[in-house]
């Protein structure tokens, strides 16, 4: 039994759902923006399953701030990572939600990093961490997975850089230990594998397990999968053991990591449904769709239910050969942009063409 | 900068070129000839109904429709072409830069048309080179120059400067960024900024209408909505229902609609999906919308009231506002200066007259029955583009 992959699904489902219900609720009753939806959509408060429960787009937290607590009880405020001129989520955290989130991630982290601190590198640059008020996914990131770490380095400058002299007497300091490594996809393949690729440098990283998450989108381009990139950085850099997560800034917490097997597991404190791409109905098992997370721990924001632009498929329930319960999962990706143009569109995405 | 036309000289040579010819009368004979020569090759892009429906609007017999017309608003009068008319499309509807630029052609100007360059393939423009190629259109060919450029290139300051009239389509954010450039003092300017735009049926009138007549009704409403994705601004966006039976003729309405749309197998996507339900519950939280509905091919937003910040979140790609009145002049109190074609069905000419009349904002520039929403016209946003690329010499 590896808590917290140990329900099935009928253990788990009435739970999660009298869990989800409390918090539709709670926004219904706190959030005006959110019973305005809720009310005027005629969506109900109270789901007989967990595909009722109603779920907000997470392009929404683009457009308006919605928030469930009195402003002077936000303590923190999360945003998407988002290229220039494009708008970004903002999610506002209270104590009682920021903690749970933190306590919630030492859970779902435990049955792969155990329960002692272990020296770590976080292939990034601690400069996204400078503002302490204002998060981005990045900086959020960094932040709830230093908790499992001890002896934190910073492998990238400032500039991006690699720091090459850090990091080799970083490793020769705790030869023979346990190391994690934690980044961003994208992050560690540009400026860390390219990097010493292209430098020829060579670097062991030994015993370690690498975490990272934040999506493949750009190394899609490059037609870099997980199987490619997992050998990749096990020969150039010596990484053994890597777990990439799915997760988002509107659900910090309750992520999905990889299990042993290479498959995204849900959590108890969470569960994800494939929707039908046009109509939004919920897919069988096995079929491609747009993914829906459920989290119990969004009470600040009504975020606990959020129909997300990627596409994935539920492989299995409850019977993956690693022998955690639950739904498990691939991404395959987002959803290509919409196309719908105007008359107004002589000028493109804010770039004069 | 990229030329499309002509081909083989560079920009400076071919407003030289330009120069070097007399303008066009008024419907000159050669220009007559390239508009059926023209139409005859557009009408054939089956697969691109607006490009046919471009093509139709050339054919020959609305030409000396229009030139009928003119001559007869023109009896007496000396009326010449401006000169140079440098034309700006938008990079969406790409047949009305043809529509602009045959307007201006046939009232006898030189043409300077900067289209978008955004698209690799552009099927209507390679049909368009190859006709103005033919030598029996060589006067056109000398006076017309189609290019795209980068807006970094100063050559929107250039043609501003030597042209006698600007039109800019495009919208907003367009407009107010060409304004910036200066003008030529002489010239005159035609602009085509954001607009909005509606149909209003009496529920009586669909409640009367027999299936078959509902369904050429739901065709003509089809093709209004869909054919530019609901994104062009003569798109109906806001439904208005006016009668008694209001009830009983949306569900009547809507249902039929969804197997037409079903039928005609609209493309829809995940991302057009998501946006509309999106949208829909942001407009959920404004306090004038009262109730949200997303199904499959459309989602319906019911207000009762629509401020101008409503329109301008609407998403395109089947997204309704639904508003009630008790008669038509009703309506006059939403109607915004933005507002332009309304589409109707089930009203009297004295009915529509009567709404127009007690309209107090600018909206409003066109009534057309359902199923003509999209059709160009010479006068288009409350402005005649023949009177605009012309002038009138007065001989006392």
């Amino acid at each position: 039994m590896t808590i917290p992959y140990h329900l099935t699904k009928a253990e788990k489902a009435p739970l999660l759902l009298e869990k989800l219900n409390a918090l539709t609720e709670l926004h219904f009753e706190r959030s005006s923006e959110y019973r305005s939806m809720i009310e005027k959509g005629g969506y109900p408060t109270t789901a007989n399953n967990l595909e009722e429960v109603p779920y907000l787009p997470v392009q929404l937290f683009k457009l308006m701030d919605l928030v469930s607590v009195p402003k002077e009880e936000v303590i923190k405020v999360l945003t998407s990572s988002g290229t220039t001129g494009q708008q970004v989520s903002k999610i506002y955290l209270d104590k009682e939600t920021s903690f749970a989130q933190t306590k919630t991630l030492v859970e779902v982290m435990k049955p792969l990093l155990g329960g002692k601190r272990l020296p770590m590198i976080i292939l990034d640059t601690k400069s996204v961490l400078n503002d302490r008020k204002s998060f981005s996914a990045r900086g959020a990131g960094i932040l709830g997975f230093s908790n499992f770490g001890r002896k934190h380095f910073y492998a990238l400058n400032d500039d991006m850089s690699l720091d090459v002299e850090g990091l080799k007497a970083y490793l020769d300091e705790y030869k023979g230990q346990r190391i994690l490594l934690f980044g961003f996809t994208f992050m560690i393949w540009q400026y860390v594998y390219r990097e010493s690729l292209k430098q020829g440098i060579n670097l062991d990283f030994g015993d370690s397990i690498l975490i990272h998450g934040g999506g493949w989108k750009k190394l899609k381009d490059e037609a870099v999968d997980s199987t490619t990139f997992n050998r990749l950085l096990h020969d150039q850099l010596g990484i053994r053991e890597v777990h990439n997560y799915y997760g988002m800034v509107e659900q910090v917490g309750s992520i999905f990591v990889e299990c042993s097997n290479g498959h995204l597991h849900t959590p108890q404190f969470a569960d994800v449904i494939i929707r039908d791409t046009l109509t939004f109905e919920p897919l069988p098992n096995g079929q491609q769709g747009l993914i829906q997370v459920l989290s119990e721990l969004p009470k600040s924001y009504p975020g606990h239910s959020l129909l997300t632009e990627d596409l994935g498929t539920i492989k299995g329930e409850d019977d993956c050969p690693c022998g955690w319960k639950g739904k498990f999962f691939t991404v395959a990706g987002r959803i290509p942009k919409a196309e719908l143009r105007g008359c107004s569109d002589t000028f493109q995405g804010g770039k004069r063409v | 900068m990229k030329l499309f036309w002509p081909k083989d000289i560079g920009f400076d040579q071919a407003v030289e070129l330009m120069r070097s010819k007399d303008t066009f009368t008024p419907f000159d004979e050669e220009v007559l000839l390239f508009t059926k020569a023209l139409s005859k090759s557009l009408v054939r892009m089956r697969q691109m109904p607006e490009v046919v429906a471009l093509g139709y609007w050339l054919r020959k017999a609305n030409i000396q429709d229009m030139k009928k017309k003119w001559e007869e608003q023109n009896k007496d009068r000396l009326i010449k072409p401006r000169g140079i008319v440098f034309h700006i499309a938008p990079s969406n509807v790409d047949t009305i830069f043809v529509y602009s630029w045959m307007l201006s052609l046939l009232a006898g100007n030189r043409n300077i048309i900067r289209i978008s360059s955004k698209e690799q393939k552009n099927e209507l423009l390679d049909l368009i080179l190859t006709e103005i190629a033919k030598p029996e259109f060589e006067n056109i060919a000398k006076q017309t120059i189609i290019c795209t450029y980068n807006y970094e290139e100063n050559i929107g300051e250039q043609i501003s400067e030597i042209c006698h009239t600007r039109v800019i389509w495009g919208g907003n954010d367009t407009v107010k960024t060409i304004r910036q450039i200066p003008l030529n003092p002489m010239a005159n300017e035609l602009a085509f900024p954001d607009r909005f735009s509606l149909a209003a049926l009496s529920a009586e009138a669909v409640m009367n209408m027999n299936d078959n007549d509902l369904d050429e009704l739901l065709e003509k409403f089809y093709n209004d909505v869909f054919w530019f994705d609901q994104m062009a601004c003569s798109s109906p966006r806001l439904v208005v229902w006016c009668g008694k039976q209001i009830e009983k003729a949306k569900s009547r309405f809507w249902s039929a609609f969804e197997n037409k749309i079903q039928k005609k197998q609209y493309e829809l996507t995940a991302a057009s999906q998501v946006l509309k339900y999106t949208t829909s519950l942001w407009l959920a939280t404004e306090s004038e919308v009262k109730h949200i509905e997303n199904s499959k091919y459309f989602s319906r937003i019911q207000v009762t009231d629509l401020p101008l910040e409503a329109r301008e979140r609407h998403c395109g790609g089947g997204l309704f506002y639904e508003y009630e009145i008790e008669s038509l002049p009703n309506l006059s109190k939403v109607i915004l200066d933005k507002d332009q074609t309304l589409a109707y069905f089930g009203f009297t000419h004295s009915e529509l007259e009567l709404l127009v009349n007690s309209i107090s904002s600018r909206g409003l520039d066109r009534i057309v029955p359902i199923g003509q929403a999209l059709n160009f016209d010479g006068v288009w946003d409350g402005q005649s583009f023949l009177k605009s690329f012309t002038r009138e010499v007065v001989i006392l």
